[in-house]
């Protein structure tokens, strides 16, 4: 049998999905009561009165919440998830407003009735009356905080952090060169096909809660969940169902609808469940994305990087329950795969009466690779070299690894880089598009009166975060693996993945591998799905616990069939001895055997029963070391991320009448370590850049000043359609295994989409010869660059 | 939890005193009542049907009236269970004369619920409990205003009493019988002519008929009609099987 580690085997997953056989959140709970919530209409107010009186008559009406209704637990601010020392001034929501909202879409009573027609209807009937606030939208307003978000925050700001290596003020004066940059990126959202939803059933006879989340992280909110309801954790089980997307938004947790959902269905005895429609996920979900960015760098005569300095200031919305990992992932790997001599970065995260922030798909990534690489292409322009023999100067080498950057990153840990092979990365790249072949088609174009540009990204990706994923492996008797590990899916392929690793390490067929995720009836201990993390968190768990299993195994079989261990090999899910075919046993009967039985329930089970003959009748069935089954629990805990990098590069053409931009060839090179299925890797990639095309020209959340969302709807929020992502996205592969877990591998879950909004950036600067320092960017927001910048319009 | 309301009905002080305690009128307005009798000095038994949000049921208990001071005040004291839920309650209801002649009716509830109807939210439980205690008691001045009891449905009977023109007409020495529903209302709680709804009752001392004080065996002290306190407290009891919780739904959601 030939190793499916690196094998493009088609995922597993896809069958049952496609032939709608999916069980998603809104599948389940049929015969629950449905939750829906009376939002707010205002981005700050106070609440002066709710009057329910018009709603009383709904017919199947039957709760109607508001804060005073909330138990004490339940009645404090939801958990803070990630503190740090910096975020001084962390605020998160309750779950149903306190007298006060600070965003549009704000919870502020949950309503339950027979169903959700219903319950939107009662929703509507209730009559809240408020004192608007003034609101602060927008960076500029919360910087200059002549309004408060929060009371008790001065100048609205949540945090400020500084990090820095080296002395960077004196290296920038010292500096031959020195060039000022602002940078900003607007506000996107993960906006995954299926929104948010929970369903919970408490069950009183056994006092235990059991929830369906449409989430990333199933122990997550089991913990919050018995924390805030008062209940063990063992009374409770958290079930990730399929989940149609979450890209970071399903993260956050408790979100007020995953706290409130189960205490409803424990106080009214019937399970009850709330699906978020598409205008509630714009609203009352998370953003992500949007910071100002002030750069100073001192450079040589080469190019090289003598001092970079980066101020920026990050939106966190009204609340910060995922503290500060965004700016922090912004602050450390804007570094990409540069080694300035010398680096100071200083962030405010800043409120804003808009819906909060938490990571999407590159979590900060994004903006640190459009800030470095636009300030790379500037240098180059200054100096009017080569853009890609800048970078190259400021490259750290392969043979510079593991490098230390002297800062910490978002795992709390030293950012030091592991691998990678950046020279290498870019000869690929620069092979792939064309690089040193483009200016004669540049020219071309020009003489037919068509401009077309070129442009590239590279980036680096701290991915497998800590601090530890676990796996679980059995062998039952009919020969079926079974195996369950703690974190989450969205629809990335882990089932299949996952199965090729055990499928491999037990030495049988794929189809016999069942894989379970994100259930903590069969999986207890687990962090979550984010940070690129999965292949190697729970692939490294779940390899090691398949060899505990493939361990045991051998050795059961080996006594069984009274040959050394070391002679057996598993093929086909048959042991048998290296070579000898005809000896084998199946792995079934080797479970069979390992489990000392009283009772046979079937035929093969026989073979284990007492009479059944052999054995050594002066030690006991189960030794004392020992435990029945063929089974293996394992825990990977790396000492810190491994980090996944790549280039991008674009050729875009601009209409130079309607200023339409358009892709005509998109590249990929990027370097995951080893990669364990290729399809769903490249897969990845696609939808990645899909996002990362969104994000540079498309996505943006359109707040006026008085706070509201005025694009809250895929009317309005322009997200691409397969018109306008490259048909062709091509992709080249380096491989740099990573020493720091037992499979070489690294993430590649967020690759595609962190270079996108710099690459384009700098192909559509290179084709207009206009600096391009913002995104997204429209062909009426290029027509007015070009306004601006003294071009006439043909 | 607490809710209060002030109303205002078109009859004078008196003449509500007195409608208050004539159960002929007290069935007619009280919504939801099916059946009331006495239960001890000063105290009665009732039994009513509720309906808050979808949750609809049967509620039995006991009403008892204190601290009255004739015409002005007095206190009822309900505890009801069903079903549903049950509630403990204390209100404290006041009678005071406008300057038009009309009458203010102030009440200040404070209860306690449990059981399922705990569990459908404070602001639900006291937006049906002031809707139901508003009703009654815009029933009642719509009955001492002179309008038909006739086309005053009771709640959850399906019977209609009968207009007072009628009642005033021929000796109400079974006056209920046409008001009561199918549980039949003892004997004693008929009320003498000097209590009839089309009487008007220019002062507010009522003397109390022989015939109903010794009913209910009263409490020596109470000046009220037995009747009256049934009625009233069998109404309010009704009203505030809706009314808010307090810290039940706090300690119940543990």
């Amino acid at each position: 049998m030939s190793s499916l580690f690196g094998a493009r085997v088609q995922r597993v997953e896809d069958d049952r999905l496609v032939r709608g056989h999916g069980a998603y959140l809104d599948d389940l709970g049929p015969d629950s009561l449905a939750a829906a919530f009376v939002r707010s209409p205002h981005a700050h107010a106070r609440i002066t009165d709710i009057d329910v009186s018009g709603a009383l008559d709904v017919p199947g009406l039957v709760a109607i919440y508001t804060y005073e209704d909330l138990p004490a637990r339940l009645a404090e601010p939801l958990p803070l998830l990630i503190p740090h020392p910096a975020l001084t001034h962390g605020r998160t929501p309750y779950p149903l407003a306190n007298g006060e909202v600070n965003h549009v879409g704000e919870a502020i009573a949950m309503v339950v009735a027979a169903d959700r027609y219903l319950a939107e209807d009662a929703a509507d009937l209730i009559d809240v009356s408020y004192e608007p606030l003034p609101a602060v939208v927008g960076l500029d307003a919360a910087r200059a905080a002549v309004h408060l978000v929060h009371e008790d925050v001065p100048g609205n700001r949540a945090a400020n952090e500084v990090q820095e290596h080296g002395d960077t003020a004196a290296a920038i004066a010292a500096a031959r060169h020195v060039l000022e940059l602002d940078l900003e990126i607007e506000r996107s959202a993960s906006t995954p096909l299926e929104g948010r939803g929970v369903l919970a059933r408490w069950d009183e006879q056994s006092q235990h809660l059991v929830m369906w989340t449409s989430t990333q992280t199933s122990t997550g909110v089991r913990a919050a969940v018995a924390a805030k309801l008062g209940l063990d954790l063992t009374q409770v089980d958290v079930i990730t169902p399929d989940v149609g997307g979450g890209f970071g938004v399903k993260i956050v947790h408790p979100w007020p609808e995953e706290v409130l959902v189960p205490w409803a269905a424990r106080l009214l005895g019937r399970p009850v469940k709330f699906t978020e429609d598409r205008r509630e996920h714009f609203i009352a979900s998370a953003h992500e994305r949007g910071q100002q960015h002030h750069v100073s760098v001192g450079y040589d005569d080469e190019g090289r990087i003598l001092g970079l300095d980066v101020r920026f200031w990050h939106d966190n919305g009204a609340y910060v329950p995922y503290g500060l990992i965004v700016p922090i992932v912004t602050s450390t790997q804007l570094l990409g795969p540069y080694k300035p001599a010398a680096y100071r970065v200083e962030f405010d995260s800043l409120y804003t009466n808009t819906v909060l922030v938490t990571p999407y798909r590159g979590a900060g990534r994004p903006q640190g690779c459009f800030v470095m690489e636009r300030t790379m292409d500037a240098i180059a322009a200054a100096l009017g070299l080569d853009r890609t023999a800048v970078r190259e100067r400021n490259f750290i080498q392969p043979a510079e690894m593991p490098y230390d950057h002297g800062l910490i990153f978002q795992d709390g840990r030293p950012l030091i880089y592991d691998s990678g092979d950046y020279p290498a990365l870019l000869t690929k790249i620069k092979d792939l598009v064309g690089w040193d072949k483009f200016a004669p088609l540049k020219e071309a174009a020009s003489a037919e009166g068509r401009r077309i540009g070129i442009g590239l990204a590279c980036y680096v990706e701290g991915t497998g975060v800590g601090p530890y994923e676990g796996g679980h492996v059995v062998v039952e008797t009919s020969g079926k693996v079974k195996v369950a590990t703690g974190l989450t899916s969205q629809g990335q392929g882990h089932q299949t993945m996952l199965a090729q690793l055990v499928a491999d390490e037990l030495g049988v067929p794929i189809a016999d591998v069942e894989v379970v995720t994100g259930d903590t009836r069969r999986f207890g201990y687990a962090v979550g799905t984010f940070a690129s993390r999965t292949a190697v968190m729970s692939g490294s768990a779940v390899t090691l616990a398949a060899r505990k299993a493939k361990e045991k195994a051998l050795r059961v079989a080996a006594d069984a069939m009274e040959v050394a261990a070391a002679d057996l090999e598993i093929t086909g899910g048959m042991v048998q001895v290296k070579g000898d075919p005809d000896s084998g046993i199946s792995l079934g009967t080797v479970a069979v055997l390992s489990n000392p039985l009283r009772y046979a329930f079937d035929d093969a089970a026989k073979a284990a029963t007492q009479f059944a003959g052999g054995g050594d009748m002066s030690k006991p069935p189960v030794a004392p070391d020992d435990e029945p089954g063929i089974e293996g629990r394992a825990y990977f805990s790396p000492v810190r991320s491994t980090f996944a990098s790549g280039i991008h590069a674009a050729i875009v053409e601009t209409d130079p009448d309607t200023a339409e931009i358009t892709i005509l060839r998109y590249c990929v090179v990027h370097d995951c370590g080893l990669l364990i299925n290729p399809q769903i890797v490249e897969g990845q990639i696609h939808g990645g850049v899909a996002q990362g095309v969104g994000g540079a020209l498309y996505e943006r959340m359109a707040y006026d000043e008085e706070g509201q969302l005025v694009n809250a709807s895929f009317m309005d929020f322009l997200m691409p359609y397969v018109s306008e992502v490259p048909r062709e996205v091509e992709i080249d592969h380096l491989e740099t295994p990573s020493p720091l877990n037992p499979l070489g591998i690294k993430g590649a879950g967020e690759a595609g989409v962190i270079p996108g909004a710099a690459a384009l950036a700098a192909a559509i600067e290179d084709a207009e010869g206009i600096p391009v320092r913002s995104m997204p960017i429209s062909p009426s927001e290029l027509f007015e660059l070009r306004r601006a910048h003294g071009q006439e319009t043909r | 939890m607490k809710i209060s309301g002030v109303v205002t009905l078109r009859a004078p002080g008196g003449r509500v005193w007195t409608g208050l305690t004539d159960p002929a009128v007290l069935l007619a307005t009280i919504p939801g009542c099916e059946r009331l009798e006495p239960a001890g000095p000063g105290s009665c038994r009732f039994a009513a049907r509720a309906k808050i949000a979808s949750i609809e049921g049967s509620y039995t208990g006991e009403v008892s009236v204190s601290q009255q001071h004739e015409p002005s005040s007095f206190v009822l004291t309900v505890n009801g269970a069903g079903a549903p839920g049950a509630v403990s309650a204390s209100v404290q209801v006041r009678l005071a004369e406008t300057a038009g002649g009309s009458t203010e009716l102030s009440y200040d509830a404070d209860a306690v619920i449990g059981g399922l109807i705990a569990g459908v939210g404070r602001r639900v439980l006291c937006s049906a409990a002031r809707r139901i205690a508003d009703d009654f008691v815009s029933s009642v001045d719509d009955v001492l205003a002179g309008s038909a009891i006739a086309g005053n449905a009771i709640a959850g009977t399906g019977m209609v009493s009968p207009p007072p023109a009628e009642r005033a007409a021929e000796p109400p020495a079974e006056p209920e019988a046409a008001l009561v529903p199918a549980t039949p209302v003892p004997a004693a709680i008929a009320v003498p002519a000097a209590v009839s709804v089309a009487a008007a009752a220019p002062s507010i001392a009522v003397p109390v008929p022989a015939a109903v004080s010794s009913i209910a065996a009263p409490v020596a002290d109470i000046q009220v009609p037995a009747a009256f306190a049934r009625g009233v407290l069998v109404g309010a009891a009704s009203a505030l099987a809706g009314v808010a919780l307090a810290g039940l739904i706090e300690r119940r959601a543990r």
